[in-house]
This record gives C-alpha cells, sequence and structure tokens, in this order.
C-alpha cells in the first residue's frame, strides 16, 4: 500500500498541480534517499506510459558516460530529454549511468525550470541538503565565517591554475552554480575541488566515476560555493549539451560584473530604502504643511524651542514678513488681522519694552489673509476662528502670552465681529465704559477676552482664560 | 539580470495582486506583492512589479514562441535562468509600455495588466493575466519581506514555464499587445484631467 501513495503523489503533483518533478525535489518533499527518489520516478513513468500511452509526460534524462572527443577522453554529464536520450547514448564510448532526472507535463524549451524547481526546495534545505544525498564526505565540516572568506580565495586561485592546465578538455567552462551566498555551502567546494585536483591526473572509469558523482552534486547546485565559479576545467567534460546552457549562463552572469551588480542592486538596494524611510516621511510630510504644523504646535503651547528645521525656516519666513509689516501699523494690540499665531510666538521670547508687565503679549499686526477671513466668514455660522491668547511659561523662565488662533463654535457671532471692530478704536480711547476695569489690569489681553468683557461676565471668569 | 535598473530608495506601502505560491494557479491571474505594514512605498512596489512584469512579458515571448528562439538570450533574474530578449526596437517597445504603467501602478490605479496573443487577424489567441490588488496588512520585517517576493516572483517565472502543458499550440504568425486595465476612478481622474487641459 505505501507503494501505491508515493506514486499517487507523484501523479498529483505532476497531473493536477502542473509542476516539474525532479528527482531531487521529490526526495526532499517526501523525505527519501535520491536513489529510491529516481526509482520513484521511473517507476511512475512505467505505469503511466503502460496505463495510457497518450499520457501527456515528458521526461528527461541524466546521462552520464566517458566519450572520446579530439582524441581526449573525457566523461560527460548531461541532462537530455527524452527524444534526444538514445542519441546522446550512441555518442556515448561507455555509459556509467542514466536516470530519470525529472517528469513535468508541459514540454521544456530550455533547462531553466528545472534549476528553478530546485533553487526553492534547496534553499529551504540548506542545513541538511546532503540528508538525502548520496554524496557524502567525512572531510566536509562546517568552516567558521571567517575561515571561511580566506579559504574562497584560495579557492578561486587553485581554480584559475587548474584551468591553466586542462584548457584542451573546456567545452563548459563552470564547475556549477548554487543558490547564492550560503555561507555553510562555501566550504564543501574547497573539499570537492580538492579531490577533482587529485584525480586530474588520472583519468579512469573509476575516477570519473566518482567525479561524476561529484559533479552531480555540484550541478545539481546544492554545494557549490558560486563565488568562485569553477573555471574549473575538470568539470568541463562532464556536461553534456543541454546541461551546458544551464550553467554557462550562470558562468556569463557572474563573469560580467556589471550584470549582477544590476541584478543585486534590487534587492540590495530595495533594504537601503528602509533607513532612509524615516527620515524621508517625516521631512515630506513636514514640507508639504509647514503651516499646519505650526499652528498645531502653537496650539499645544508646548514647542518654544524651535528644533526642527523646517519650522525655523517657515518661523524666518514669517520674521520677515513681519519686518515688512511692522513699520506699516502702529497699534500693537490689534487682533483683527488673524495671522498664523507662529508669528507672536517667535516674537513674543524676545523680551516686551521692559516696563510693561511680563504677561503683557507683543501683538503684531500683519495683514490679514484674505483666506482667513474668507474662511472665517464663511464659518461664521458653525465655526469661528478666534484669536485667543494663551500664557505659559518658556524655556528661559518668562511668561509669555501667545495669541493662537483656535476655531471655536461659535454662539454670539455677532459680538465678536463687534468686539473686533471695537477693538481697533480701543488702544487710543480707552473709555470704553463696558470695560474699564479689565483694561486697566490687562489692556493688551486678546480679543476673546475683551468679548468676555463686554458680555459682563465676571472678573474671575476673565482669569479663566489663561 | 534585466535591462531594468530603476530604483526609488525609500520603503512604503507595498501592493498586492491575486493569490499565487509555488505551484498554485493555473497559467492565468497572477501577481501579487506582499504588503508590510508601511514599509514599501508606492515608487519602490511600482518598479519591482514594473520590473517583473517586463522579465515575465520576455518570458511569455519565448515560451509561447511569439518571436523565434534565436533572439532570445539567457539572463538571470531574481537567482534563476530567464530567458529576455535581445531584439532592441522590441526591448524597447515593452519598456516603453511598462514605462506608462508604472505612474498609474504608483497610484494603485491598475486593477490588471493583460499580455495578449494576437493571430494573424488580431483575433486573441491567449491571454495572460496579472491582476493586481491591495492585499492585507502583514507584518513581516521588510529583509524576510523581500526574500518572500523574491520567492514567490521565482514561482511565478516557474508558472509561466510551464504553461504550455495546458494550452494549445499557437498559430503561426502571432503578435502580441499589452492592455493595462485601470480601476474605475482612476479613469475618470483621467477624464477629468483631459477636460480641463
Amino acid at each position: 500500500m505505501a507503494d501505491q501513495l508515493y506514486l499517487e503523489n507523484i501523479d498529483e503533483f505532476v497531473t493536477d498541480q502542473n509542476k516539474i518533478v525532479t528527482y531531487k525535489w521529490l526526495s526532499y518533499t517526501l523525505g527519501v534517499h535520491v536513489n529510491q527518489a529516481k526509482q520513484m520516478l521511473y517507476d511512475y513513468v512505467e505505469r503511466k506510459r503502460k496505463e495510457n500511452s497518450g499520457a501527456q509526460l515528458h521526461v528527461t534524462y541524466l546521462v552520464s558516460g566517458s566519450l572520446i572527443q579530439n582524441g581526449h577522453s573525457c566523461h560527460k554529464v548531461a541532462v537530455v530529454r527524452e527524444d534526444k536520450l538514445e542519441a546522446v547514448k550512441s555518442k556515448l564510448a561507455v555509459t556509467a549511468s542514466i536516470h530519470v532526472y525529472s517528469i513535468q507535463k508541459a514540454m521544456l524549451k530550455d533547462s531553466g525550470p528545472l534549476f528553478n524547481t530546485d533553487y526553492d526546495i534547496l534553499k529551504s534545505n540548506l542545513q541538511n541538503c546532503s540528508k538525502f544525498s548520496a554524496i557524502q564526505c567525512a572531510a566536509a565540516v562546517p568552516r567558521a565565517p571567517a575561515e571561511s572568506s580566506s579559504s574562497s580565495k584560495k579557492f578561486e586561485q587553485s581554480h584559475l591554475h587548474m584551468s591553466s592546465e586542462t584548457q584542451a578538455n573546456n567545452e563548459l567552462t563552470t564547475n556549477g552554480h548554487g543558490p547564492p551566498a550560503s555561507k555553510q555551502v562555501s566550504q564543501q567546494p574547497k573539499g570537492i575541488m580538492g579531490m577533482f585536483a587529485s584525480k586530474a591526473a588520472a583519468k579512469t572509469q573509476e575516477t570519473n566515476k566518482e567525479t561524476k558523482t561529484e559533479a552531480k552534486e555540484v550541478t545539481n547546485a546544492s554545494a557549490a560555493g558560486n563565488k568562485a565559479p569553477g573555471k574549473g576545467n575538470m568539470m568541463s567534460n562532464f556536461f553534456g549539451k543541454a546541461a551546458m546552457n544551464k550553467f554557462k549562463v550562470n558562468l556569463d552572469s557572474e563573469q560580467a560584473v556589471k550584470e549582477e551588480k544590476i541584478v543585486e542592486q534590487p534587492t540590495v538596494s530595495v533594504t537601503e530604502p528602509k533607513l532612509a524611510t524615516p527620515a524621508g516621511l517625516k521631512k515630506s510630510s513636514k514640507k508639504a504643511e509647514p503651516v499646519k504644523v505650526l499652528q498645531k504646535e502653537k496650539k499645544r503651547g508646548k514647542r518654544v524651542a524651535l528644533s526642527d528645521d523646517e519650522t525655523k525656516e517657515t518661523e524666518n519666513m514669517r520674521k520677515k514678513r513681519r519686518r515688512i509689516k511692522l513699520p506699516e501699523s502702529d497699534s500693537s494690540e490689534d487682533e483683527v488681522f488673524p495671522d498664523s499665531p507662529g508669528a507672536y510666538e517667535a516674537e513674543s521670547p524676545s523680551p516686551p519694552p521692559p516696563p510693561s508687565p511680563p504677561l503683557e503679549p507683543v501683538p503684531k499686526t500683519e495683514p490679514e489673509p484674505p483666506s482667513v477671513k474668507s474662511s472665517s466668514g464663511e464659518n461664521k455660522r458653525k465655526r469661528k476662528r478666534v484669536l485667543k491668547s494663551k500664557t505659559y511659561l518658556d524655556g528661559e523662565g518668562c511668561i509669555v502670552t501667545e495669541k493662537v488662533y483656535e476655531s471655536e463654535s461659535c454662539t454670539d457671532s455677532e459680538e465678536e465681529l463687534n468686539m473686533k471692530t471695537s477693538s481697533v478704536h480701543r488702544p487710543p480711547a480707552m473709555t470704553v465704559k463696558k470695560e474699564p476695569r479689565e483694561e486697566r489690569k490687562g489692556p493688551k489681553k486678546g480679543t476673546a477676552a475683551l468679548g468676555k468683557a463686554n458680555r459682563q461676565v465676571s472678573i474671575t471668569g476673565f482669569f479663566q482664560r489663561k | 539580470m534585466t535591462t531594468l535598473t530603476r530604483q526609488d530608495l525609500n520603503f512604503g506601502q507595498g501592493r498586492e495582486a491575486g493569490p499565487a505560491g509555488p505551484g498554485a494557479g493555473a497559467s492565468g491571474p497572477a501577481g501579487f506583492l506582499e504588503r508590510a505594514t508601511g514599509l514599501c512605498p508606492p515608487a519602490v512596489v511600482a518598479d519591482v512589479l514594473c520590473e517583473f512584469l517586463e522579465v515575465a512579458v520576455h518570458l511569455i515571448l519565448y515560451v509561447r514562441e511569439v518571436y523565434p528562439v534565436g533572439i532570445f538570450q539567457k539572463r538571470k533574474k531574481y537567482n534563476v535562468p530567464v530567458q529576455m530578449s535581445c531584439h532592441p526596437e522590441l526591448n524597447q517597445y515593452i519598456q516603453d509600455t511598462l514605462h506608462c504603467v508604472k505612474p498609474l501602478l504608483e497610484k494603485n490605479d491598475v486593477e490588471k495588466v493583460v499580455v495578449v496573443i494576437l493571430d494573424k487577424e488580431h483575433r486573441p489567441v491567449e491571454k495572460f493575466v496579472f491582476e493586481i490588488t491591495q492585499p492585507p496588512l502583514l507584518s513581516i520585517s521588510s529583509d524576510s519581506l523581500l526574500s518572500h517576493v523574491e520567492q514567490l516572483l521565482r514561482a511565478f517565472i516557474l508558472k509561466i514555464s510551464v504553461c504550455d502543458a495546458v494550452l494549445d499550440h499557437n498559430p503561426p504568425g502571432c503578435t502580441f499587445t499589452v492592455l493595462v486595465h485601470t480601476r474605475e476612478a482612476a479613469t475618470r481622474n483621467m477624464e477629468k484631467i483631459q477636460v480641463i487641459k
């Protein structure tokens, strides 16, 4: 019964999910040894073909054997499509091994998807990538990272040396490829390449077999460090045409530094933005609405220190405006012209005339932005922007009163308007009988305060304003 | 190594399109980009999507044999080999098309991008639909997000590669076109802009 289960599994993968099932992928997925996976695939193909000869099934095989080329005997390992299998087999002098490499429903045009299939499953199993593998090396133990970087340099040098030796046999130029940047695999190639170096001299069948299995390991890209891509020309003979394209890509890609950088840039550079984000976002929001930000700050009445560059800039702008406008208007108490309260706040810490009480604000007169007026006019009915003064203790220990505009639902808008108009005349003629007391005590308080006074509230109500 | 190198180095909101995972889904709707909680800005997302769409279009042209295989060359993207065209005019055409799509992607106005294969009489024979939607917020760190995204894009490429298992052969002399379906709001906005102009 257990035998049937794997057949159903493979059937599901291939037929229902339209996946490419390589023997390596199958061995990781089902948790079986690679040789068992190969056997499973073969079994499945045989049964399927027997049951239904018209089944849409494409199979690729891994063929390896010795080949005589240009008078040299070399070992060839190739992944070939089923239709080319016989042709390749006939070229080999001795066929060392043939096994099913993959099964899929689609007719693949090139070997790229085969690599793609194995890539992710290998990446997720990097820690135990040789768990189900037929290739074992007792000497291959993980290195410390510091050692591995120095060893990879030696690895490159040894590769170049070997490449010059075996130039004649170069059909292919890559030693394998693999998931990039995996520390664990960087130590394995040294062991493998060491073995190749020792076998370079003797090209017997047996040694070829061993190197072939190692080549397969490398081929299947589980262990080869790709930082130093084997211009390793021991390996050149191991790859048939089908595999060649697969690996040449990676060699080309690795050789072309520019291209690699471009590829890596998307992944690398995308991480960089992370750092720039908080600052970037913050700045953009600040630049968008400096006025509102300032107004909010002023409303809170806490931010006297202009630590932010944005607020300083706007402050400077406002200061400049104030300087221009000041000579034009005489009255210092007018609150008829509602302007951004930032103006007031910046000026108020600079000490007002000494004789006046510290509570005295220094109202600045600036031409009222028409928009504010119109908006307040429009909001007459419901909410009104009212100039209120807020008193607080600033950093220097001075009590500062600032005038801020707050929206306030206004029930007696008419009176507010009247107050505004009357306040224009207030400074010269302190004879408004309605508010004698309040004027003496705090003649320079905000309009709102005056408004309240006109409404005949008690004096305690006046002080609550603070 | 695709030809796309544009990068905008800020993180902001991400985008997602449709469900897709390694081995899931048919060779039809796809496209996604996961959204980290406020990590990916629209510009980065649009860049990544445009790059992916460029690779996908090239791969579709290769797999469906719209153009002879001779013009294609193996390149590496998302750490796997992909086929990209070397023909300058074709590349320019695809790049220009996606360049126009990018602002719409940034504003999340794109509902789907469709690659249509047309026969000689300009009748559609096949459609490859990439749906683009906003996913729910995910709390993933940006590093794992990126590697996860790369993995999923690899799955896309794999799916496109095996799509001929479920598709019939195309007649000879096919051409292709790229259609961009925008959301309704975008159409209205564009109309508004045009009226003002």
